[in-house]
């Protein structure tokens, strides 16, 4: 019996802030040492490597954090809605493909487009933009149409854009690998860097515009909520500003406001693992809040942005005209 | 912390209802399962600045906002201390404790259904079993006199009122949609509206149909985590004790605030007697408690015991210096007693409805309460999505319908496929509508309430309104064998009006009545008209603004 247990009656006490505190100082201090690592360097690169090759397999890795970010949201949030529609398997076989080559793209030092790889960018790619169909038809066939309950709780509109994301980075990918030796990058007959710069921006202020309907939906009750919805923004236009109007000190800029992205998406799971808990019953009712609290794979869909416009910046450092 | 089982459902260490749980300078940590925190205790021979009668909507909120304005504060409440974790079954009879079902006298042409619907006792009142439908009234309604014709003024100003819903929307991070269609411009609710259930998407059906605005219910359960109260995870015993604290009562969210600032609350308390002193003030309560009568001495007693227990206990008080019971010069004490009306209709879906799940009025239409054109009635009615729970639908069908046996069984077959209309609607302020005291006791010694009441034509009027209009829209929203449900009512107003003359009403706007200035009345029982709207958020408004009075006054010593 639990007689003596007396509390100072707050719902949270000063303890638990700590603690929260604690554990995320712990979580950034633990992204950013794995960041020195993996962000700020990227893949090693080998002797003789030409940066169009770097510049592909980052994009490769980039495009495969997207895919198994949405690889992970897509299994948890279409389980939640039982698979009702089959196509509702569709992103789960593709992203899971998406994230095999772009494993195998990461590791592949060739030069030259690899067939197989970038049709699976394509297909998708694909994928992302029938699948943004489907979530606006899911949304619009409810009860009071485009209205803010339907916003919040019908399909979300954004998320399949992050496997459209990943293909077109993917399929970028390959292109910039298949540039010549001595020829300047291109994608669809554009300075490949400027684009991709533009993509990832373009990316960043969707995933802000996605993670800010959903923490607008969640009140952002707790203050770490306005972090995805204020940090990638910032990076989006120092990304493009550096990408359009280069100069050094912008770039330096741009990349540490990529890197603090990078990190944040990283460490968001942390956060929202935090959210589960808070949800009845927290993690010993795991079965419901995984379902039920924040999605725990969707942070790290900026770290994928992040990381393909940091790979732009630097081709755009090794090829000052793409 | 969870434990997933009720602890209701084992043998209770200790049993909230027999053995008070406030005492020893602990009171239950209602967020912890047996947990404690701290209570400061007043003697009962030092009198403390307030003693307040009733831990709900305006008692319980009243406490806290005087005990944080620095007064000592004592309240009192009949009913148990519950923590809904360990105390809450998912039983509907079991949770028949939240209500006020001592024995009372009902009559008039229209006697009212009273327990379930319109009372509680609990420490935090009804709002422990309230729907938590956190409406705010139209402006017009203060001036409904003046302005639209029918019942009284309220001596106060809407735009006052506004800003104490918004302090009170704030308190209870009330989850209300982004826009709201109806009134003047208020601030953003501070939690976002909750999911649709498919009993509410046929109520937005059928208004879209008939072409009028509906919204997500504004509701007192949290959209998201808040402190230690998890989000709302649509259990749908709301009604019956939210048992996971999602439900922002007075229970979970004035009352612990009123601990850490130093009030003592008394559960299983029942005051039976004011006590007025030589100079006709009031100086403290005769309360029962742990088996004996006891007195708590006070310099101002506040009643909040809701439309029926405030007048009851204001006419057992009665003494020969007021043989007509206290506050009572005007002969107002216990009349106007106004409820609302709360007839629906209920139709049959083809598909799965299931309004069982989530809370049960997650969508409203305020229409009728701001549209004068078109109406033969003075007054307007709001109507809400519903979720009857199985043992209250088969009460519904055998008592309203009237199916018994086979047609019974058959009808329950259908549980999931049924849908409704309810309404909340404002009926007449009359004075033949009372509470009195009959000459029978309750267990205490204590002379029970009579309960009188009858609807006026425009009552009548207003009600046929509600159901032809319901029953359209369920019509349009794809419903058959649609009928009508007659005879309910809820909420419980008006036996202690508000008002600027004290020949014609019992208190001033800040709640003090005019005869005794040490006794204050802050529940229900003041409001002057009901509107069409739930009367909870208005009650705690009314408290808000009734202790930034009373500190106002005491920094000028007037009090």
């Amino acid at each position: 019996m639990s007689r003596e247990l007396m509390t100072s009656g707050r719902q949270v006490g000063w303890g638990q802030i700590g603690l929260g505190l604690g554990a995320a100082g712990l979580g950034v201090a633990a992204a950013a040492l794995l960041a020195r690592t993996t962000t700020s360097s990227g893949p090693p690169r080998a002797p003789g490597e030409p940066p169009t090759v770097r510049a592909g397999r980052r994009l490769n890795r980039a495009a495969g954090v997207l895919a198994a970010a949405v690889l992970a949201d897509s299994a948890m949030e279409h389980d939640r809605g039982d698979f009702k529609n089959p196509a509702m398997f569709a992103p789960l076989a593709v992203s899971a493909l998406t994230l095999v080559v772009s494993a195998h793209g990461l590791g592949d030092p060739h030069r030259g487009r690899h067939r197989v790889r970038h049709a699976t960018y394509v297909v998708a790619a694909a994928t992302g933009g029938v699948g943004t169909g489907f979530h606006l038809y899911n949304v619009l066939k409810r009860t009071g149409g485009l209205d803010w309950q339907n916003l919040f709780y019908g399909a979300p509109l954004g998320a399949p854009t992050a496997i459209a994301l990943s293909g077109l980075l993917g399929a970028a990918a390959e292109r910039v690998r298949g540039t010549p030796p001595g020829r300047t990058p291109t994608v669809l007959g554009r300075p490949a860097a400027r684009l991709l710069a533009a993509l990832a921006a373009v990316g960043l202020v969707g995933t802000t515009g996605e993670a800010g309907l959903l923490h607008f939906r969640g009140a952002f009750h707790n203050p770490f909520m306005l972090l995805p919805v204020s940090l990638p923004p910032v990076a989006a236009a120092l990304t493009a500003r550096a990408a359009f109007s280069p100069s050094r000190s912008r770039s330096r800029l741009a990349r540490l406001w990529l890197r603090l992205t990078a990190l944040m998406g990283f460490v968001g799971p942390a956060f929202h693992a935090y959210g589960v808990h808070r949800n009845m019953g927290g993690w010993s009712n795991w079965r419901q809040n995984l379902l039920n609290g924040p999605p725990l794979p969707a942070p790290p869909s900026f770290t994928g942005l992040a990381l393909a416009g940091l790979a732009a910046l630097d081709l755009l450092k090794d090829h000052p005209d793409a | 912390m969870w434990d997933g089982e009720p602890r209701a459902n084992r043998a209770a260490p200790d049993d909230p209802m027999r053995a008070p749980r406030a005492r020893n300078g602990r009171a239950p940590d209602v967020f912890r399962l047996g947990a404690w925190t701290p209570m400061r205790e007043y003697p009962e021979s030092e009198p403390v600045d307030f003693a307040i009668v009733g831990t709900g909507a305006g008692g319980g909120t009243l406490a806290c906002r005087l005990a944080e304005a620095g007064f000592s504060v004592v309240a009192f409440d009949a009913g148990p201390y519950w923590r809904p974790l360990e105390d809450f079954a998912s039983d509907e009879q079991e949770q028949t404790k939240l209500f006020w079902t001592d024995e009372r006298i009902v009559d008039g042409e229209n006697p009212l259904q009273l327990g379930a619907n319109n009372s509680g006792k609990s420490v935090g009142g009804s709002t422990v079993h309230f729907a938590m439908v956190s409406l705010r009234f139209r402006p017009e309604w203060f001036k409904s006199r003046t302005l639209l014709g029918y019942g009284a003024d309220w001596p106060l100003d809407w735009r006052e009122m506004w800003d104490y819903y918004t302090e009170v929307e704030q308190a209870l991070k009330i989850a209300g949609p982004v826009t709201y269609p109806w009134g003047p411009k208020r601030p953003r609710y501070p939690y976002r509206e909750h999911e649709l259930n498919a009993a509410a998407k046929v109520l937005a059906r059928g208004a879209e149909a008939l072409g009028i605005s509906w919204a997500p219910t504004p509701l007192a359960t949290v959209s998201a985590p808040r402190g230690a109260s998890p989000p709302c995870v649509y259990r749908g015993f709301c009604t019956l004790g939210c048992s996971t604290n999602a439900k922002q009562s007075v229970l979970v969210t004035w009352l612990p605030r009123a601990l850490r600032a130093g009030a003592e609350v008394r559960d299983l308390a029942m005051v039976g007697r004011i006590e007025t002193d030589a100079a006709g003030l009031a100086s403290g309560v005769h309360y029962h408690r742990e088996g004996q009568w006891r007195f708590q001495k006070a310099r101002n007693v506040v009643v909040a015991g809701y439309a029926i227990e405030t007048p009851r206990l204001l006419l057992m008080s009665a003494n020969e210096r007021y043989p007509g019971g206290l506050a009572n010069s005007s002969g107002l004490v216990g009349r106007y007693l106004t409820v609302q009306g709360n007839q629906a209709c209920w139709g049959v879906m083809d598909e799965e409805i299931r309004s069982y799940k989530g809370p049960p009025s997650l969508a409203i239409t305020e229409h009728w309460n701001y549209e004068d054109r078109g109406k033969d009635f003075f007054g307007g009615y709001s109507y809400m999505s519903q979720g009857p729970l199985p043992v209250l639908w088969a009460g519904v069908q055998a008592g309203a319908r009237g199916l018994w046996g086979e047609a019974l069984m058959d009808e329950m077959q259908r549980y999931n496929h049924s849908v409704g209309l309810k309404v909340v609607s404002e009926y007449m302020p009359q004075e033949r509508n009372r509470v009195t005291l009959a000459d029978e006791k309750d267990a205490l010694g204590l002379p029970i309430a009579r309960v009188t009441y009858s609807w006026c034509d425009n009552d009548k009027r207003v009600n046929r309104h509600a159901l032809g209009f319901m029953r359209k829209a369920l019509e349009a929203a794809g419903a058959r064998e649609i009928w009508d449900q007659e005879d309910d009512t809820c909420h419980l107003n008006g036996t202690a009006r508000m008002g600027d003359d004290p020949r014609t009403s019992v208190v001033n706007g800040d709640c003090r009545s005019w005869d005794i200035p040490n006794l204050w009345i802050c529940d229900g029982s003041v409001f002057p008209t009901v509107g069409g709207a739930n009367p909870s958020l208005t009650i705690q408004a009314i408290a808000c603004r009734t202790a930034d009075r009373i500190r106002a006054l005491a920094r000028r010593g007037d009090l």
